[in-house]
């Protein structure tokens, strides 16, 4: 289990002296330590300025040793070696004439993929060798008459760190395995929750829709209303987004669940009473597939316009142009009416059609991955409850990872704030598939 | 209130407005309208639709919402950005909606209200009585450019069609096709000065002007197409030609037929005139192997199929017929 503990700690230099302390008094006590030194962690984050100060004269003398406690790491350095027997092996293998045509293509792109990582393995050997000697080199040095020689080992050990640091950052990116979607467009849609009492939940669901399209605009992402249902007496019954740009899905996927609401509604009696109401509203994220991904039959649409009533062409005119696409063997309704080009209203109907056939497709697929993964963040159903937004307490939670933010007003800004959460929500993500990687192949071994 | 009353006045008793509509706009006014005070677009659009709903106009809601949204610079409500939905609108606003709706409460169609429609996703000017393009032609559109698509042969001369269209219009069909086809150019015509005019103007709109030769010709005239010969023969042929029966123009609503030109949709007893004047011109001005796209009338298909047998010499086949986006 100390691995999990290992992984996760390179990817935060600044606590690496501290957390390094925390290993060795905790090093026995195997899963339930982890999660909590990973509370705990996230919770040191979020007062960054003061822990770095505090960290700083920590990760001095403990930042060489505790990467290489990570190199010596077992599961880590067993899996890398692996991969460096597999990758020598299919050298020489490639090298004999006798593979077949089929078998050598198979193996070329084994080969080509293993590469890069033996390199950045190579590497890191050769720093951690480096270092090793600089290290030697230090304790035999006299202290009094080369103290110049020593203040220059000293240098160059930390500038081999930093590199090791970022050899293993990027080691890390491409072991952690890539999820199919993350490249994709999404269609985000928001649905407000059944109302307990006030209007709390279409007030809710509004302001979550207007922090997702400010996040779009602060990240530079194109943001285009799909579908927009206001509730009568203010708030949001139901909204739909279209967002393109880079690496959308990636970054929203986990936004995807029930976000909940507890506030004082502003109006009614119990705004008067104080009494503090719960709410929720559901986020789905799809991702949007490229054209090749999903076909749709024509066959198997049925198409609803306004003109399908009495004569058309020439004889009527008529500016109702709303489509309605209907899915026959699915029986997935998708309406749009964004447009006055009725051949443009059916174009957005069927994207957003195609992007929930293709979510069909991925909650197949994810299906199958659960059995065998099971990720904290990666894998959770769209309808659990992901979020806390305490309005009276003035703090947002993140139940899967335990984060806190407080001032929600700033968080609902959908500026850095989210960003921040997301980030971390990622690295999470990314730390629990690496941890169940190497555990699988550690297994596997057995 | 008064000061709402006094403002409508001014507004109605302007030039070239019928004395007519000053009863309606105050009998229609309810004491405690919302328009009293500060009132949001959700609040107009209602308003505006219980008006033309007691007045008998046809899609009422939808009437009011796109001149709430275009007077507030969207093209439909539903893209309207969810703040200005709720904000309450300035005097002038008001005004603008005011002034458009009583426009169709006349019954003009909300196309030539705003002053532009979109067609295949290009934003067009629409002007009386120019033809409004519909939706089924935008279907005629996309049939041409899967053709276009699938047959490499178009592409010997200099790689791209050339495309004739009659009975231009406002220019939809032709500014369509060229912004889909950025190697192809169009000879549009149209015996209309109004539709020549305004097709000049999208094609300028839409920077296109430089594909497109718009030529004013009347293609029931004899030997009209010696007119069009010094462009040389066309690889395609598309129109949207008048097919209406006579004897079904006065059905029209009025919404047509007191807006727009009847020369564009009165297509004579069968509603097939101009048709047999556009195959008329084929054999001089289609290249071989060129196609013609019409749309028409349900009952054509099989008019237009006995009539190219009857006239051998054209050379003509009636190669698919396809029925619209509600199977006519």
């Amino acid at each position: 289990m100390n691995r999990h503990l290992c992984v996760w700690l390179f990817r935060h230099p600044s606590l690496k002296g501290y957390y390094q302390c925390h290993i060795h008094l905790h090093s026995q006590q195997f899963r339930r330590t982890h999660l909590d030194t990973k509370m705990w962690l996230f919770r040191q984050n979020s007062n960054y300025i003061l822990h770095s100060v505090f960290s700083k004269n920590w990760s001095r003398r403990y930042c060489y040793r505790d990467t290489r406690l990570l190199w010596k790491h077992k599961a880590l350095h067993k899996y890398m070696e692996d991969l460096n027997k597999e990758y020598q092996k299919l050298d020489q293998c490639l090298q004999h004439i006798s593979v077949n045509e089929g078998d050598r293509r198979s193996l070329n792109q084994r080969y080509a993929k293993l590469a890069p990582l033996t390199v950045i393995y190579q590497e890191i050997q050769e720093a951690e060798q480096a270092i090793e000697e600089l290290e030697s080199m230090c304790k035999s040095l006299n202290k009094q008459d080369e103290k110049q020689l020593q203040e220059l080992a000293l240098e160059e050990r930390q500038t081999i760190n930093e590199k090791i640091n970022m050899l293993y950052n990027e080691l890390f990116q491409s072991l952690v395995p890539k999820e199919k979607y993350d490249k994709n467009d999404v269609i985000l849609e928001v649905t407000s929750g059944r109302t307990t009492g006030g209007d709390i939940c279409q007030q809710f669901t509004q302001e979550i829709f207007d922090m997702y399209q400010n996040y779009s605009c602060y990240k530079h992402w194109n943001f285009e209303l799909l579908n927009y249902t206001p509730a009568d007496y203010g708030g949001l019954h139901h909204a739909a987004a279209r967002i393109s740009g880079n690496n959308v899905y990636k970054h929203l996927k986990y936004e995807g669940g029930i976000h909940r609401v507890q506030r004082i509604p502003e109006v009614g009696l119990s705004s008067r009473m104080q009494r503090i109401h719960t709410g929720t509203m559901s986020v789905i994220v799809l991702p949007q597939p490229d054209e090749i991904d999903v076909k749709v039959d024509p066959k198997d649409l049925r198409v609803d316009t306004f003109r399908a009533r009495g004569a058309g062409g020439q004889h009527v005119n008529t500016t109702d142009s709303a489509v309605r696409l209907v899915h026959i063997p699915t029986g997935l309704v998708v309406e749009c009416q964004q447009e006055r080009s009725q051949i443009k209203n059916k174009e957005i109907a069927l994207r957003v059609l195609r992007a929930k056939l293709y979510q069909q497709i991925v909650e197949k697929d994810k299906c199958q991955q659960q059995s065998v993964r099971k990720l904290q963040v990666g894998t959770r159903a769209q309808s659990e409850r992901i979020r806390t937004y305490n309005f009276t307490q003035d703090r947002v939670t993140d139940h899967r990872i335990a984060y806190e933010v407080r001032d929600i007003k700033e968080f609902l800004c959908g500026e850095k704030a989210l960003d921040q959460l997301i980030q971390r929500l990622l690295q999470s993500a990314d730390e629990e598939a690496m941890a169940e990687l190497l555990d699988e192949n550690l297994k596997s071994a057995k | 209130m008064k000061r709402w009353g006094r403002m409508l006045w001014a507004l109605l008793s302007g030039p070239g407005r019928k004395g007519g509509t000053q009863g309606w706009a105050f009998s229609s006014w309810p004491p405690h309208s919302p328009l009293a005070g500060l009132v949001s677009a959700t609040e107009l659009v209602s308003h505006w639709t219980a008006v033309f709903e007691e007045r008998g106009i046809p899609e009422a809601r939808e009437s009011s919402e796109y001149i709430v949204a275009h007077v507030l610079g969207a093209k439909t409500f539903q893209s309207l950005r969810p703040a200005l939905r709720i904000q309450p609108l300035t005097p002038q606003q008001v005004q603008c909606i005011q002034e458009l709706s009583s426009y169709r409460l006349q019954r003009m169609p909300v196309q030539y209200i705003l002053g532009e429609w979109d067609f295949q996703g290009l934003s067009l000017k629409m002007a009386p009585p120019v033809f409004i393009p519909r939706p089924e032609t935008e279907e005629l559109v996309d049939w041409v450019l899967e053709e276009v698509a699938q047959r490499p042969c178009a592409a010997d001369t200099q790689g791209s069609p050339l495309i004739l269209e009659v009975g231009c219009g406002s220019g939809a069909i032709a500014l369509s096709l060229l912004s889909q086809l950025p190697q192809s150019r169009v000879i549009a015509v149209d015996k209309g000065e109004a539709a020549i005019c305004l097709t000049h103007e999208n094609a300028q709109r839409l920077q296109l002007q430089d594909r497109i030769r718009i030529v004013p010709l009347d293609v029931t005239l004899e030997r009209s197409w010696e007119h069009l010969s010094p462009w040389g023969p066309v690889d395609l042929v598309v129109s949207n030609p008048p097919y209406v029966f006579h004897q079904d123009m006065e059905q029209l609503a009025p919404e047509i037929c007191s807006y727009e030109d009847p020369m564009a949709l009165d297509g004579g007893k069968e509603g097939m005139d101009i048709i047999f004047h556009i195959l008329a011109l084929a054999p001089q001005l289609l290249k071989d192997f060129g196609s013609i796209f019409l749309e028409v009338d349900p009952r054509h298909p099989g008019l237009v199929g006995s009539w190219l047998r009857s006239r051998p010499d054209l050379h003509l086949n009636l190669r698919a017929v396809r029925g619209d986006f509600c199977g006519r």
